[in-house]
């Protein structure tokens, strides 16, 4: 430790910590634009030079390392001096023309000159122009001349985002940011540097010239993509989501927020806003009023119920609706006597529904409600309730981790970058899956094996593991402390999840590591929370489509983009008698609902997401919903009234929360672990079920990161990007060359009854065997299920 | 000598004093001396110049300054000067602007909308002073009326019609202040 | 592609620097691929940087911030004249006029056969032998006098 002076405050810092950390700790704020603290100092801006005793020219405070007894004067004669010299060269280049500059109000350059900067410039000759460019459709490089080239944005993609894209080319004078060869930035974090950019260099193009920032109120609110729940600060004006900047929350998403979260919120105002109650009334859609809806849904359901019985109803839920709503949903469903209700929609793998270590009656469940059983081996009774395993926080602590079956980058941009800053203090990642995509930092060990080998692949691990292989990935994970194993959504979505699953729990018992689960969606946690499950009594998602239903009750799903086998659900959606759709947009529903409910989404209704760490957080609505749109809970709620269901009588969210958690400890019932008798048990159970025995490719299908729920789907800027590109086959080449295909040619594409033609991509990284053809994309919506056979023939 | 009535056995001057008194009086009331001199100060403001306007017939004189009807400039190309920065939309107290921006599409940052609701405008001048480019302006116009609430919502084509009317004047007082600024 | 001899020598540089550094070669590597085709196209960039390891925008800003880079065709013979302040007062405008004048081009073109091009540059630290261009980025030319340019040119193969 040493013991400084600031400005005559005296503070006791550790050795090796600059003298900007130092002050601002000590409360003296000290100028600096190239100085961030999550990235690695450059100290080119010069703007934090201050002085320090005995030391005979100023110093830079962001790369000056503090010293037993160092006296540091921040506005000393000689520290204004530099910092007035330094602004005043700084805005020799700089454009003085703020009004027009959509960085104006809350640009760090501006307030810095105004702040330590004189009043007028002695600069009379010709400015230098920096050519825009053309960096992709998030952020806008128009404004170049407007850079003072501090290379944040450099160094964020050098050190946090994983891949340069933007460099510092030629020098001095000429000196610019720029892409290589006019390439675009295309990283899924890219939109941070909108934020990190102290001048109004790059700007966040769909924003760009709309609004003001002073004119913008910040209402806080939850990410409801990904499941990290990141905070996100819903900025808004005249009613109406203007943008959206992260909260910094250590523990979460630090001060970074990812491309999906940042710009999905061009989709809350998207056109296809269902904005009023529709009934389908001869074929015709008619816009109604709210009472005639609920009352046609009410009567519909009652009907179906007594007719034909209530297990003909079902509900399809995604895990990006709260935690009030999905509670609501099943509750409702219970009410009237069925309990197929489930969100896992994406699910392939049910046959660890039930056989986790001891199950118990849920809190959420009527008393005579199923699994009422106490577990066989006499242990604590425990839900299962697939989670992290770990916090966020500890995440980044790991040294070893085992990735099994995950889009990382794709699926958890965020929860990437973190393990991305352990990989760089040491830590080894290794990965199983089908795909081979750079994750933008080293990877120890990789077996990429198509998905019918994935279970023998694990098991290879967990056998080498306990025989105490040194090689390999057995080798990495033995030799670690803190040893993290987790399951991403293609192993989640996998037809072996639970082998899957219950080989990741042995891997990670025997090397003392946690083991968790990467949670698809926002509120993945929360949906097992609210018991939105059928339980032992109900039909699971796959069933609910398989055996057809009369009637479907739809919540923000869209079934063609978001369950497992598209065919399958639009079949059951085509056949049912009554399909209620309760959605905030006007989407493929259209063609086969009764009635479409307009809900509003997450920056309009008050609600609680449970992140993959089992965080609870809840947020209120940022803005009125649009048109009639009402918060999904209250149509549930007034749902329950008209079908005389009890317990739906609550004023607020909070209320619906607190019914729905109550006598719930979160941290007791968080529970990865699959009993292990069921595990052992469970690869001769689904031992048939390998993908593929003959003919064909086996389908490897991820979820695109700009296909995975409603609101990303309708925001266009995040459409334009290289991600949202329409899904291509990547095989192989050598299967491409059997087949006699060029890359780049059209193939043809089919799985049961219907086909697609879509653009070849040869991609060697990918095992022999499969194609690669991501689903929940409307290109892509008429094949089947995500895993299994699918045939690929020349066009 | 205030109040109470006089003593019957009062002084002899006194009494004299009183006697001269009344007979001053009867000679001022006979002379008309009071209606004179209530009349020369008619008589004096009947000479004098005339303060009193002629409205509509005449017209006070204006400030370069004066504050009237707002007006948007355009430059002597014809193109708009306004460029949405909307400090004016900021720093007005009444809240009586509304702006909306877009990006045109020559890449310049344009407004889409500009009102001004002169019900609102306390013409404090305040959005002239923040315009960094002379395009908001008030002029000496101030004889505009409305027969109906709405008609004194000045939108972007009426305050564009108003310049493009007064800007020889505007100019002018623009040039006549500006070593003041 | 990098040629099979570029590629050799990168590996004989790469040899001078621990295993994980294969970036620190970034500087010779570009130096070898302009040597064998006199400039550096950004395909050949993108090729440097899969062959080190490094990102493609990383070799960009090496490539662009050193002048001894051509990033277009500089023709057969790059003639780099100095015009910084030593050299300017030893007459460097006038050599470097003359040579223009005999070349019939400016600074940054390429005489019509594609044999000479032109550039300026900043100081070489030689300054005592000033005025002084260098052939290539490999040999310095002292003492310039419009006598020595015709000889270097000469020398050279161009025109008398």
């Amino acid at each position: 430790m040493a013991n400084i002076e600031i400005d005559g405050k005296q503070i006791e810092v550790e050795n090796g910590c600059t003298v900007i950390e130092a002050a601002r700790r000590a409360g003296v704020y000290i100028p600096h634009f190239c100085y961030h603290k999550k990235l690695s100092i450059a100290a080119n801006c010069r703007m934090c030079l201050v002085q320090i005793e005995k030391a005979p020219k100023p110093m830079p405070a962001c790369a000056t390392t503090v010293a037993e007894g160092m006296k540091v004067y921040t506005a000393s004669e000689m520290a204004v001096k530099a910092q007035k010299g330094v602004m005043e060269f700084l805005l020799i280049n700089h454009p003085l023309d703020c009004p027009i500059c959509d960085q104006g109000g809350e640009c760090e350059l501006q307030d810095q000159a105004v702040g330590y900067g004189s009043s007028a410039s002695r600069f009379h000759e010709e400015k230098r122009v920096v050519l825009h460019k053309d960096i992709g459709p998030l952020v806008s490089a128009e404004e170049m001349s407007r850079c003072i080239n501090c290379t944040r944005c450099v160094r964020f993609g050098q050190e946090i985002a994983g891949q340069m894209e933007l460099g510092q080319a030629f020098r001095g004078e000429h000196a610019e940011i720029m892409t290589f060869v006019n390439g675009s930035v295309n990283s899924e974090l890219s939109g941070n540097m909108i934020d990190i950019c102290p001048v109004g260099a790059l700007t966040s193009k769909p924003f760009r010239y709309t609004a003001r920032s002073w004119e913008l109120s910040r209402r806080r609110s939850v990410s409801p993509h990904d499941s990290l729940g990141s905070n996100l600060a819903v900025q808004v004006r005249n009613n109406r989501v203007m943008r959206v900047l992260p909260i910094e929350n250590e523990d979460i998403n630090e001060c970074w927020l990812s491309d999906k979260d940042r710009f999905s919120y061009e989709g809350l105002n998207s056109n296809e806003r269902l904005t009023r109650p529709m009934l389908k009334q001869d074929g015709k859609w008619q816009e109604v009023e709210w009472q005639t809806a609920l009352e046609f849904v009410a009567n519909g359901l009652r009907q179906i119920k007594d007719g034909a019985g209530a297990e003909q109803i079902g509900a399809l839920a995604t895990p990006h609706s709260t935690l009030e709503e999905l509670y609501l949903l099943q509750k409702l469903l219970r009410g009237i006597g069925s309990h197929n209700v489930d969100f896992r929609l994406r699910q392939s793998d049910f046959s660890a529904d039930g056989k986790q270590a001891g199950t118990h009656p849920h809190p959420n469940l009527p008393p005579e409600g199923e699994g009422a059983t106490v577990s066989s081996d006499g242990g604590e009774p425990r839900q299962f309730l697939p989670w992290l395993g770990m916090s966020v926080a500890d995440l980044g602590k790991a040294d070893r981790l085992l990735i099994i079956g995950s889009f990382l980058r794709k699926d958890h941009p965020l929860l990437a970058q973190r393990i991305r800053q352990a990989v760089k203090k040491g830590a080894q990642v290794s990965v199983i899956h089908s795909t081979d995509d750079d994750l933008l930092m080293n990877v120890a060990h990789k077996n990429i094996v198509a998905p019918n080998a994935m279970a023998d692949a694990l098991a290879q691990v967990a056998q080498d593991v306990a025989a105490k292989n040194n090689a390999g990935i057995s080798g990495s994970l033995l030799s670690g402390e803190r040893v993290v194993v987790l399951l991403g959504n293609f192993a989640q979505q996998h037809p072996q999840a639970a082998q899957l699953q219950s080989l990741a729990q042995q891997i990670a018992a025997a090397t003392n590591g946690k083991f968790g689960f990467l949670g698809e969606a926002a509120n993945s946690v929360g949906a097992y929370l609210a018991h939105a499950l059928p339980g032992t009594q109900g039909m699971n998602a796959a069933t609910m489509l398989s055996s057809p239903r009369k009637a479907y009750i739809l919540l923000n799903a869209e079934p063609e983009l978001d369950c497992a086998n598209p065919q399958q659900a639009m079949a059951a959606m085509q056949a049912a008698d009554l399909v209620v759709a309760i959605s905030a947009y006007k989407h493929h529903a259209v063609d086969y609902a009764d009635v479409l409910l307009p809900s509003a989404p997450f920056s309009e209704t008050s609600g609680t997401f449970v992140s993959t760490e089992g965080r609870v957080q809840s947020f209120k609505g940022a803005v009125k919903p649009q048109g009639e749109a009402r918060p999904a809970w209250k149509i549930l709620r007034v749902l329950g009234n008209l079908l005389n269901v009890s317990g739906f009588d609550q004023d607020n969210s909070e209320a619906v929360r607190d019914a729905a958690l109550a006598s719930v400890n979160i941290v007791e019932k968080l529970n990865n672990i699959l009993n292990e008798n069921v595990g052992r048990a469970m690869p001769d159970a689904v031992g048939e079920a390998h993908p593929t025995k003959t003919g064909g490719f086996q389908r490897i299908a991820e979820v695109p990161i700009y296909s995975a729920d409603a609101v990303v789907r309708r925001a266009a800027a995040l459409q334009k990007t290289r991600d949202a590109a329409v899904p291509r086959a990547a095989m192989h080449s050598a299967e491409l060359e059997k087949l006699g295909v060029q890359p780049g040619a059209q193939v043809k594409l089919s799985q049961g009854q219907c086909c697609v033609y879509l653009y070849a991509d040869a991609d060697d990284r990918l095992p022999k065997g499969a194609v690669r053809v991501a689903a929940g994309h409307a290109a892509t919506a008429d094949l089947g299920a995500m895993f299994g056979t699918i045939t690929v023939e020349r066009a | 000598m205030a109040g109470g009535g006089r003593r019957v056995d009062a002084d002899p001057a006194l009494v004299m004093v009183s006697a001269m008194e009344k007979i001053i009086n009867f000679f001022k009331s006979f002379l008309l001396l009071e209606l004179l001199k209530g009349m020369s100060v008619t008589g004096r403001y009947f000479f004098a110049r005339h303060i009193t306007v002629e409205y509509p017939d005449e017209k006070t004189p204006q400030s370069f300054r004066f504050r009237g009807l707002h007006a948007q400039r355009r430059y002597a190309n014809g193109e708009e000067r306004c460029i949405a920065c909307k400090l004016c939309e900021a720093v007005c107290p009444a809240l009586a602007i509304n702006i909306e921006v877009a990006e045109r599409a020559d890449g310049t940052r344009r407004t889409t909308r500009y009102d001004i609701d002169m019900t609102k405008c306390i013409f404090c001048g305040f959005c002239e002073e923040s315009c960094p480019v002379d395009a908001i302006v008030e002029t000496r116009v101030y004889e505009y009326h409305g027969e109906k609430r709405g008609d004194l919502y000045y939108t972007k084509t009426m305050l564009l019609a108003v310049g493009d009317k007064h800007e020889e004047q505007i100019a002018r007082d623009r040039a006549l202040d500006a070593k003041y600024r | 592609m990098l040629s099979v001899q570029v590629q050799e020598k990168i590996e004989r540089e790469l040899r001078k620097y621990p295993a994980d550094q294969r970036q620190s070669a970034v500087m010779s590597a570009l130096r070898f691929v302009q040597d064998e085709k006199g400039w550096i196209e950004s395909s050949d960039m993108a090729d440097v940087a899969n062959y080190l390891g490094m990102a493609q925008m990383a070799v960009y800003e090496v490539a662009t911030f050193y002048h001894m880079y051509n990033l277009k065709p500089m023709g057969k013979h790059t003639l780099t004249v100095c015009t910084n302040l030593s050299c300017q007062l030893c007459g460097a405008e006038e050599v470097l006029g003359y040579i223009k004048d005999k070349l019939g081009i400016g600074i940054g073109e390429v005489t019509a056969d594609g044999k000479f091009g032109l550039r300026e540059a900043e100081c070489m630290g030689a300054c005592v032998e000033a005025p002084l261009l260098s052939v290539n980025n490999k040999r310095l030319c002292f003492r310039l006098t419009p006598a020595k340019v015709d000889q270097i040119l000469a020398e050279l193969g161009g025109q008398p």
